[in-house]
């Protein structure tokens, strides 16, 4: 649950008899992620068959799909179907042949009829605005005065074509609009053919063409093309009628001589990956640990000379090349998309799922903190989670559940109830009287629910700098481990900054806790300070010393003068970003006063007289607050989040895990 | 339907969250100094676009390779923004997008056009699929069939049911008698843009203002040289210009474009929309070298709108598309690198030619 699933590493020794039957296990049970080892093949073994084979299959399977296609037939693959050996072309082609040679003739000659009959429908629309026109149309290209354009342009161009020819005369009649294209009529003097050629051109006026042997007025075209029509629509309507009468002759052949092809094309493109020695098949991927025994069994079912070799990977160390398989939990799923929208965890990384499972509601509920508002955003998303309504967000349903309960529980602690807090329960709402703050009223204490949020950050931060830490330890990269920014050197130095702001700000209301009491340590805080600000500051440099890299990018006094300014600029902006990640979170404790704020707001929008207006304005403003406020706060959660938390210890850029899948319903899952 | 605050709280976050992850022009400095391809490669490891390349094998790793991978990481901020954008914004997105498709038709057009002259060795396929823009799922165009089936003609036939389907119909007719793509990429490239404006016209309030101003802005970088080009190089003359350009954008206007090609000097139509970008006259001298100077002065001006976009108001669709067009430049600086580095360019051949520098910052 906290790391992504232990994945072992698998290297089969294949013989080359038994390929078929271990490739057939590999891809029917969908937990092998393969990887690709043809390196690991012998150069001097010819040309790859089975590189010729997949492709043969896959030529075979789109052959499959285009005659299906033809006949309107469905890509539906056997319901229950076994998965067998892999088919031989050669006894599969005849019958192939056979059904596309039949199927062919019929489709050929209905595609052709079909796109007679859009030449003709498209003749008759372009013909048709002009039908009332009672002149031979092919008088109108003999003219010796005027050049005439009579065709159909992209309705776009209309308004284009106008402002091209604002210079010279001319008319220019829309004779028809569709939403796509305009059938429309050019007319201006011979003397400026060129200029109303080029204009239409470029147009993309397509000039009407009928053909030669529709001669005459537009009505006498418009009739001969009807009757052409119809004598098309009719020969059409006869080879449909023979095409659903070939699917259904050849339907259930066509169906399983797709399932064997597909299941075949798939084993052999995973083949093509193996790396082929001379009598044997080296075979290389990654299973997660808890399928292997389950795998290897069946695999030494399919083969008894295979050779099964495999090595646990360790959570340690670099492993950029280990796909990373995460445990699905359908309660932690809306929490799983927010981690999924900054990364994926790598392989040994801890995935941060069930840590923000626990944080994200909390500091929601912390700045959101009311009993009956909370309770409101748990019918909410409780009502998002069952489809009731807002079917499209169903995904954040139970984020919002989540979260109001926290604010419900925060609620209680702060004694607020839909914005009734201390003197207004007793005075509107007597019954509820038992409901008083736990812990604290923000609005009565502003400034210490300030520094108690400063302290929650710091919590945090320290939380997320152990994390980075236990992360680079797992990963056993030193480098980072003690120089990384979220390193022992930067953590310390981070610890030495708190005693600094307890000291600066220990007299005041608004001085966190715990960074007064670290300072309250007889330590020497400040030469502690300088002495790790040194280690911050050429952190880079540090590092390299460990990873055996050039200690200093660049060359002579330029380079070491570039180098210590920005070593300088880095300390700098850890400074800084110390500071600010650290005061960040002073914004809880601030929502949770606006939350107070805003209620009063309401309050004295509502006037005092608790009539029917009070209650509709505290209905309405409780609305508003808690969609307002309640995605405001949203944000501000997910901001700390992306920003301040995660980023301490989360790399992410793993590697998803991508087993070999045979069947559509796994491949489906 | 989800707008202003509620329609953006996620989205602007991780758009902010994503932004802080581009580039910064020191780490650009920083890649331009490496001194060759395989230590460009390795620097640009440790960056965000290091999970897009540590997958590979050295020896695999082509500067192609290399390009087509972390084009990978524009493909993957687009999946998110559309899938996190608001509904009514997802269109624009969807259609800003498209863009990449538009020049994946375009290859595989060209790919079908010139495949004579290619190694028999290789697979036509294989060689376009290396340089077409990883679109993935969202991908409409049938581009491997298109290049198996060998001619403009039955490829165009593949397009239909496509969005490109009537652009490229009513363009097929000039390329029958022409044998030249150019009147089929000027049709993509006008119905692209055209759709790209009206999905902006559909939005409202914030959502159209700030569309208009990123939409518009590139509008305005893409109709500029079209016309200086069509000007210069093809000798268009005035109604094919006009024809060939659009009537919309952000600061240049229908008048300024319709004066260029009715022979206004280009310069001072330039400079009076653009007071900002100095030397257009020593530009337009010499285009050859000039022209590509001038793009790189247009697009630092988007790329200025862009960063802008980043200032005030999160709530509107500004901040997703400003975000996008920045990784997009910011993927050029990098193919820029990665040929140069990989042809062993000298910095002044190569250093001029980056959109990234403090000046936009």
């Amino acid at each position: 649950m906290l790391f992504p699933k232990e994945m072992a590493e698998v290297e089969l020794i294949v013989p080359t008899k038994d390929l078929v039957a271990v490739a057939r296990v590999l891809s029917g049970n969908g937990v092998f992620h393969q990887v690709d080892s043809t390196y690991l093949g012998l150069e001097n073994l010819g040309p790859n068959t089975w590189q010729e084979k997949a492709g043969n299959y896959s030529a075979l399977e789109r052959r499959i799909q285009s005659v299906m296609q033809s006949l309107g037939l469905p890509e539906e693959y056997p319901v229950k179907a076994e998965v067998g050996s892999m088919v031989d072309l050669d006894a599969v082609r005849p019958s192939l042949d056979r059904i596309e040679e039949e199927v062919k003739g019929v489709s050929d000659q209905l595609s052709s009829e079909k796109k007679r009959l859009e030449l003709l429908e498209s003749q008759l629309r372009q013909i048709e605005p002009i039908a009332d026109v009672s002149v031979n149309v092919g008088v109108l290209s003999k003219s010796s005065f005027m050049h005439s354009i009579l065709g159909v342009i992209p309705a776009a161009n209309i308004s284009r074509l106008k402002t091209s020819l604002l210079r010279i005369p001319h008319v220019f009649f829309t004779l028809r609009t569709d939403p796509q294209k305009s059938i429309v009529w050019l007319l201006g003097s011979k003397s400026n053919f060129d200029v109303l050629e080029r204009a239409a051109k470029s147009a993309y006026l397509n000039p009407l063409s009928l053909p030669e042997e529709f001669d005459g007025t537009p009505e006498q075209i418009t009739e001969l093309l009807q009757k052409e029509i119809e004598s098309t629509k009719q020969k059409i309507s006869n080879l449909e009628a023979n095409i659903a009468q070939l699917a259904g002759t050849h339907k259930t052949e066509l169906q399983e001589l797709l399932w064997e092809i597909h299941i075949s094309r798939i084993m052999a493109d995973a083949i093509v990956r193996f790396g082929q020695l001379r009598h044997t098949y080296v075979v290389v991927g990654w299973v997660p640990t808890a399928e292997l025994e389950n795998l290897t069994a069946r695999l030494k079912q399919a083969s008894r000379e295979i050779l099964i070799e495999t090595m646990a990977t360790s959570r340690s160390g670099h492993h950029t090349n280990v796909p990373v398989a995460l445990s699905t939990n359908k309660w932690l799923k809306p929490i799983q998309m927010l981690v999924g929208t900054y990364g994926h965890p790598s392989y040994g990384e801890l995935d941060p799922t069930l840590l923000m499972a626990f944080t994200f509601p909390i500091l929601y509920g912390a700045m959101f903190g009311d009993i009956g508002q909370g309770l409101m955003l748990v019918l909410l998303g409780l009502l998002m989670h069952f489809k009731v309504i807002l079917k499209a967000m169903q995904g954040l349903g139970l984020l919002i559940a989540y979260c109001g309960m926290s604010a419900t529980i925060f609620g209680s602690l702060y004694g607020s109830f839909f914005g009734f807090e201390g003197h207004l329960i007793e005075e509107y709402i007597p019954f509820l009287d038992f409901i008083k703050p736990i812990w604290i009223s923000p609005m009565e204490n502003i400034l210490s629910i300030l520094s108690v949020a400063i302290d929650a950050g710091i919590v945090i931060l320290i939380f997320g700098f152990l994390i980075g830490m236990f992360n680079s330890i797992r990963s056993k990269d030193w480098a980072h481990f003690l120089f990384g920014h979220s390193g022992v050197a930067t953590f310390l130095f981070y610890i030495c900054f708190l005693a600094m702001l307890g000291s600066f700000l220990g007299g005041t209301a608004l001085a966190p806790k715990i960074a007064v009491a670290i300072n309250n340590l007889p330590l020497p805080f400040t030469t502690l300070l300088l002495a790790f600000g040194f280690l911050v500051m050429f952190s880079g440099f540090f590092r390299n010393m460990v990873e055996g890299h050039t200690l200093i990018e660049g060359k002579g006094i330029g380079g070491f003068l570039m180098f210590v300014i920005q070593s300088l600029m880095d300390l700098l902006e850890t400074v800084i970003s110390m500071l600010s990640n650290t005061l960040s979170f002073i914004r809880v404790g601030a929502f949770a006063v606006a939350h107070g704020g805003l209620s009063l707001a309401i309050f004295s929008l509502a006037r005092e007289e608790p009539g029917l207006r009070f209650w509709i304005t505290i209905i309405i403003g409780n609305i508003f607050i808690i969609g307002f406020e309640g995605l405001i706060v949203g944000i501000q959660t997910m901001r700390l989040h992306y920003y301040e938390i995660l980023g301490k210890f989360f790399h992410g850029g793993g590697m998803r895990f991508e087993p070999l899948k045979l069947t559509p319903s796994q491949e489906e899952a | 339907m989800a707008s202003g605050v509620s329609g953006y709280a996620a989205i602007s976050t991780r758009v902010r969250a994503m932004y802080s992850d581009l580039l910064t022009p020191q780490d650009m400095a920083r890649l331009s100094d490496s001194p060759d391809f395989p230590f460009l490669i390795s620097a640009l490891k440790n960056t965000p676009y290091g999970k897009y390349l540590s997958g590979i094998k050295d020896n695999e790793l082509t500067p192609r390779r290399a390009i087509l991978q972390i084009k990978n990481r524009l493909a993957a901020s687009f999946s998110s923004v559309v899938q996190q954008a608001p509904e009514q914004t997802r269109p624009l997105v969807k259609q800003m997008y498209r863009y990449f498709e538009v020049g994946n038709l375009k290859a595989v057009l060209r790919s079908i056009q010139t495949v004579s002259s290619w190694n028999p060795d290789i697979s036509t396929w294989e060689r376009v699929h290396e340089v077409l823009f990883p679109f993935g799922s969202f991908s409409t165009i049938p581009a491997q069939a298109m290049v198996e089936s060998g001619s403009i003609a039955s490829a165009v036939e593949l397009l239909r049911g496509t969005p490109y389907e009537t652009a490229v119909s009513f363009a097929m007719k000039r390329f029958s008698t022409e044998q030249n793509l150019f009147p089929l990429e000027v049709s993509l490239d006008l119905d692209y843009w055209r759709r790209l404006w009206a999905e902006v016209r559909q939005l409202k309030g914030k959502d159209r203002e700030m569309g208009g101003k990123l939409v518009g802005s590139l509008l305005d970088l893409n109709n500029l040289m079209w016309v200086i080009r069509y000007k210069i190089y093809h000798k268009l003359s005035e109604e094919e210009l006009i024809n060939y350009t659009l009537p919309f954008g952000y600061r240049v206007r229908d008048e300024d474009v319709r004066s260029i090609a009715a022979g206004a000097d280009i310069a001072s139509v330039v400079s009076r929309i653009y007071p900002g970008i100095a030397d257009v006259n020593v530009y337009l001298e010499n285009p050859q070298s000039g022209l590509p100077k001038l793009e790189h002065q247009l697009k630092q001006q988007v790329m200025k709108q862009c960063v802008s976009a980043f200032i005030g108001d999160p709530f509107h669709i500004g901040l997703p598309l400003a975000y996008l067009v920045l990784s997009d430049f910011e993927i050029q600086d990098l193919i820029v690198l990665i040929e140069a580095k990989s042809s062993s360019l000298d910095d002044e051949d190569f250093r001029p030619l980056m959109l990234k520098t403090n000046i936009v910052q």
